[in-house]
């Protein structure tokens, strides 16, 4: 990988330690990756969780903190492993929360700015087409390349903050325009999608595209953007998924043929079977649950309005209990608005600044849990310490509360 | 008879290891995937669910899951759980990752390797002995008949 006289400086340490240690990070990872430049980025997303970082993770971020390192671009960062500002009446551990609070402590002495969300692009982080940025979290990765029509990798832990510390990133796979052809085509024919349907069709689409760009046709017109966050989430949860081509929607995948570059590729139907397949795949248990988890990734202020009108006039039944999780920002917005209020009037939370998948749930004592997300199914079910019951948020509400 | 099969492949992190292959048909992760305190395999979906990736020549054709692999994967390092080499038939940059900073900050070399022809899939086996050498981009599995 070439390396301007600048980036050589950098790595022989004449910059200082955090410098040196991105540097080699990036040149390293750059050259193993097939990677033949280092290029500017606009903003980064990292990772600062302490459930997946553990303790080798706070190293690595005290590491760049206590040796002067200081982020070069705008930084928003995943949700933490606990609700920052109500931890305790969650039931956190003292000693747990504390391991959280050492990685907040370096992310804020590296100047990020605490965002604390995985859907970070519908609150305080939003690129332009075109631009390339360098964000970890899936999710996030696949709606930037999808929707927004910027660039970026999935940027692994570790890497994510020697992105954001040098403001650049190695140039390799989903930065150059022949690795984001799509390779596989998915044809929907479901009609009026339910919330569960877009997140088993992402899915699907995530267990069989293999490493092949999908992509995807026949979605309804007045798909939305939530709709589509949360099919990515799950897509990008089944499989190595970093893009998907939205016919019609995608910046320049105005059909499958633009979108494939004109080749002809493996076709793949997707109907009510497929559908019903993935579902029962990711259903684990008919027992009662103990904890409901609405919103991984993040849902927004939109999606939690719907869900206060989804609780009006309910009670949650005794026995279970409903977190719904979304960003810090989304949460003093509807405390404003009073949204807050209505949900918690049916026994339901809001939680903010963490996310069900990172959190830790066993620990708390939940065995069984509800859930319209995938990707907390397809990550919760994979440990199989938790079990999980995958039903549409309709049926959810019915079940759990009178 | 002890056969040889040789399989060449590309060089994304120098070094030797010898070790047993351990060998998913799969996508493999190690976020939420593998026990970093032990190196047992915990992803229910893998075919290697139970299995212990320690001092182990792990094969797998692609990644998949949470972005937070490398991490996962650099704390099974750290408590001394990680594998003895990693291959794949796709660069994995979790992997990538994970194991340049478990050299960084652990002083643990684990050479990693790609790009190996789909056959080699097919014919390597869970408990075959393998050598892995990445100055001669090779790897040799040794095989009994």
């Amino acid at each position: 990988m070439y390396l301007t006289r600048e980036q050589e400086r950098i790595l022989s340490g004449e910059r200082g330690a955090a410098k040196e240690l991105a540097m080699t990070i990036l040149a390293k990872v750059g050259e193993a990756l097939g990677a033949d430049s280092l290029v500017p980025i606009k903003s980064a997303h990292v990772l600062a969780h302490y459930s997946s970082l553990h303790e080798a993770g706070i190293e690595v971020l005290e590491k760049f903190s206590s040796s002067g390192g200081r982020f070069a671009v705008p930084t928003t960062v995943d949700p933490a492993s606990v609700d920052l500002e109500n931890w305790k009446s969650f039931g956190i551990p003292e000693e747990y929360a504390e391991k959280q609070f050492r990685l907040c402590t370096a992310f804020a002495k590296l100047g990020g700015i605490p965002c604390w969300s995985c859907a970070q692009y519908q609150v305080c982080n939003f690129p332009k087409a075109g631009e390339t940025v360098a964000w970890a979290e899936s999710n996030s990765v696949v709606f930037a390349n999808s929707l927004i029509g910027c660039r970026t990798n999935k940027i692994t832990s570790g890497l994510d903050i020697a992105c954001a510390i040098m403001g650049m990133t190695p140039r390799f796979g989903m930065l150059l325009d022949e690795n984001r052809v799509a390779q596989v085509a998915f044809r929907s024919a479901i009609d009026r999608p339910t919330d569960l349907d877009y997140r088993s069709l992402g899915y699907y689409i995530g267990r069989h595209s293999g490493s092949r760009v999908p992509g995807l046709d026949g979605l309804p017109r007045k798909v939305s953007s939530d709709e589509l966050k949360h099919l990515g989430a799950a897509a990008a949860a089944g499989g190595p998924v970093t893009m998907i081509h939205y016919v019609g929607i995608t910046p320049g995948s105005g059909s499958m043929k633009s979108a494939s570059g004109g080749e002809r590729v493996e076709t793949f139907d997707v109907g009510r079977k497929e559908l019903d397949e993935v579902e029962s795949d990711l259903n684990q248990s008919e027992e009662k649950p103990d904890l409901v988890a609405l919103g991984v990734p993040h849902l927004s202020v939109y999606e939690l309005g719907q869900l206060a009108k989804f609780l009006e006039g309910k009670k949650l039944k005794g026995g279970t209990r409903m977190y719904a999780y979304t960003s810090s920002q989304a949460y003093d917005l509807l405390e404003r608005t009073g949204v807050k209020r209505e949900i918690e009037r049916s026994g339901a939370r809001l939680t903010h600044s963490t996310d069900a998948e990172i959190s830790p749930l066993k620990r708390l004592g939940f065995d069984v849990v509800m859930t319209n997300s995938a990707k907390l199914a397809e990550i919760v079910s994979s440990e199989g310490e938790v079990k999980i019951r995958y039903k549409p948020v309709a049926e959810i509400v019915e079940e759990v509360t009178s | 008879m002890t056969k040889v099969i040789s399989f060449m492949g590309r060089v994304l992190l120098e070094g030797r290891a010898k070790g047993e292959a351990l060998v998913s048909r799969r996508a493999f992760t190690f976020a939420h995937g593998v026990e970093p305190s032990t190196g047992v395999v915990t992803d229910l979906r893998s075919d290697l669910s139970g299995e212990n990736v320690r001092e182990k020549v792990l094969f797998f054709p692609f990644g998949k899951g949470s972005t937070t692999g490398a991490a996962w994967f650099l704390e099974t390092v750290r408590l001394g759980n990680g594998p003895a080499a990693v291959l794949t038939q796709t660069a994995e940059p979790m992997i990538v990752t994970g194991a340049i900073l478990g050299e960084m900050l652990y002083g643990r070399k684990i050479p990693v390797m790609t790009d190996f022809p789909p056959t080699m899939a097919e014919i390597l086996r869970t408990g075959d002995p393998v050598t892995v050498e990445t100055k001669r981009r090779e790897v040799m599995v040794s095989r009994e008949g």
